[in-house]
């Protein structure tokens, strides 16, 4: 049995459409109109101990409200949830203890008050002895370099500051799961690295089992082993990252740098190519690996044209999710 | 059940309110203020006359400062569930491993306490001295008022959690709370003592939970019951505490699947 099961889960909610303007509005007010709007649709999976997965998927596709209800604040409409042997939803009190879940865009820190005592406030809900409060508090504050801004009031914080606080918070009991719902949303670059490192040590050191989700791909890159995609409140692929790579990643750029100014005449037996102009003199090809020979294709452009410089490149995952969003690889 | 987690939120709310300390310091001033607008009102009606239905000018002063300090101490967040649902901040308060009602009933007791030492014993104090109010009937009388205070605060919570539960379906509880503190404010004997209520009223009233608020303790405090009516309306205290909680909690949980998470 999986430390998650998630079993045809689905979850809807009721919209108020309201027709613009005031003649909409006193409208609204005597007759008002609902919709129902599914937002999770029979969705089924399992992770494992100690896996990290990547939730992906388009702006409202479920993605929070999936993890809103792993976590026991949202009921599912249909479906059955259990995680570590409690059905969230039900035992909340009792299972939130044993979970740890960062929402990038709500701080789960007192506005006013200094960011350790919020720290010092979860000891005392979470009831955490003194002494794995101070190993956790150290480690995290070390490995996520906050020592300078521990005694400033969270108002006073920048985005990415409050965001590592919100993650130690998170952690300070030592859950075995951790939701992240964008935990590096807003972040800068070098932000972004401090976080993604600390996750995957986490996970590695501890075994923590995390899902989380993000709509940056070098999170997903960098951080996960699995990969679950779901759009339009529906599950559209659940495996290993390379697996995504192998299934969709099925096309290869080569960016070609001419010497001059050249216009490509159709190429000869390689129909499957797309061309796309970067500039003047530099062209990017883009086609189906397994119909188009690269040595056909670099052997006819250096034979044809002056060529300056030329790359090849496996396609970004980045690429692959931008076609699954788009619904141009159909996926089963 | 371990209390720890409730303390820390007991603390923390009564250290919040200790940090405005300009705003403590005008609302105790406001209270005398509101005791003297009352006090000069009683006077005027009274127009110097020792009674008026059988109720005299110090019993009169006695309910209103009684029911008014009682008041302060009582002051209930009404907003407390239907913010958190309004800015989304709900899902941390589900997160935390402990019963958000308890929760609830933590911050509540914090701001009570820090009422009643800094608002409701100040004000009582210069009542007291300026105003003056009546001795308790008897030592006796002066505990079971202290319990059936109590008890009220009780009765007002409960009301008070019934009426946020419904944030889970308006959002907006704005015109609820008003409407819920109208009734409280006029039918609990605070502005009017229900001396002076018409009797058909007070028939009415029997069936309410307002009056058992702030008017059971002080009839209790001026010794106008029975010690066997103090037993029926004490009881009547604890039956309202029941039927009301038992109704918010049925919203409560009614409302928990209903639950829409503002803002993503």
């Amino acid at each position: 049995m999986s430390l998650i099961e998630v079993n045809n889960i689905s979850k809807s909610y009721r919209i108020n459409k309201r027709p613009k303007g005031i003649p909409g509005m006193l409208a609204n007010l005597f007759v008002p109109k609902y919709e129902m709007r599914q937002a999770v649709k029979e969705v089924s999976f399992q992770i494992e101990k100690g896996d990290m997965v990547g939730f992906i998927g388009p702006n409202g596709a479920g993605k929070s409200t999936t993890i809103k209800m792993l976590s026991g604040i949202l009921y599912p409409d249909k479906g059955e949830i259990k995680v570590n042997g409690y059905v969230p939803y039900k035992q909340r009190k009792e299972y939130v203890g044993s979970i740890g879940v960062v929402f990038g865009q709500k701080s789960q820190l007192q506005w006013d008050l200094p960011v350790i005592d919020s720290f010092e406030l979860l000891k005392a809900i979470y009831r955490i002895p003194e002494e794995k409060y101070r190993k956790n508090l150290d480690r995290f504050v070390q490995m996520l370099d906050m020592g300078n801004f521990l005694q400033q009031p969270v108002r006073q914080l920048s985005l990415g500051q409050r965001m590592r606080a919100d993650i130690v918070a998170a952690l300070l009991h030592s859950p075995e799961i951790v939701f992240f719902d964008e935990p590096t949303i807003g972040v800068d670059v070098v932000g972004k690295e401090t976080i993604r490192n600390f996750i995957k040590e986490l996970n590695a050191e501890d075994e923590v089992t995390m899902l989380f989700t993000t709509h940056d791909m070098q999170d997903i890159e960098k951080v996960c082993e699995k990969l679950i995609v779901i759009d339009k409140g529906e599950k559209i692929y659940d495996g290993s990252l390379l697996g995504i790579r192998e299934k969709y990643g099925t096309t290869r750029q080569l960016d070609v740098e001419f010497a001059g100014i050249e216009h490509i005449a159709p190429i000869a037996n390689v129909e499957m190519v797309e061309l796309d102009e970067l500039d003047g003199r530099k062209k990017r090809f883009v086609f189906e690996n397994k119909q188009v020979q690269i040595n056909d294709l670099m052997n006819f452009l250096l034979q044809n044209y002056r060529v300056r410089d030329i790359s090849i490149s496996e396609p970004e995952i980045e690429g692959i999710i931008r076609k699954i969003y788009n619904g141009e690889v159909i996926t089963t | 059940m371990n209390l720890a987690p409730y303390m820390a939120y007991f603390k923390k709310s009564f250290l919040n309110r200790s940090a405005y300390r300009f705003d403590h310091i005008m609302s105790i001033f406001s209270n005398c203020l509101r005791m003297f607008i009352f006090w000069e009102i009683y006077k005027a009606l009274y127009g110097g006359r020792q009674e008026i239905d059988g109720v005299t000018m110090s019993m009169v002063t006695t309910n209103f400062v009684l029911s008014m300090g009682l008041d302060a101490v009582f002051y209930i967040n009404d907003y407390f569930l239907p913010d958190k649902i309004g800015n989304g901040s709900i899902t941390t308060e589900l997160l935390r491993p402990m019963s958000f009602k308890g929760r609830m009933i933590a911050e509540n007791m914090g701001n009570a306490v820090f009422n009643l030492l800094f608002r409701f014993a100040p004000a009582f104090v210069v009542a007291c001295l300026l105003i003056g109010i009546l001795p308790p009937a008897s030592p006796l009388m002066l505990v079971l008022f202290v319990v059936s205070a109590v008890l009220g605060y009780g009765v007002l919570w409960t009301i008070s959690f019934a009426v946020q539960m419904t944030a889970f379906w308006l959002l907006n509880v704005w015109s609820m709370t008003t409407i819920k503190n109208v009734f409280v404010n006029v039918l609990s004997g605070t502005m009017i003592p229900l001396w002076f209520m018409p009797d058909w009223m007070e028939g009415v009233l029997k069936f309410t939970p307002f009056s058992s608020i702030y008017f059971t303790p002080i009839q209790i405090y001026l010794g106008q019951l029975e010690p066997g009516e103090i037993a029926i309306k004490c009881a009547i205290q604890l039956l309202w505490i029941g039927v009301i909680y038992v109704v918010g909690d049925i919203l409560w949980k009614c409302g928990q699947k209903k639950l829409v998470v503002q803002g993503g």
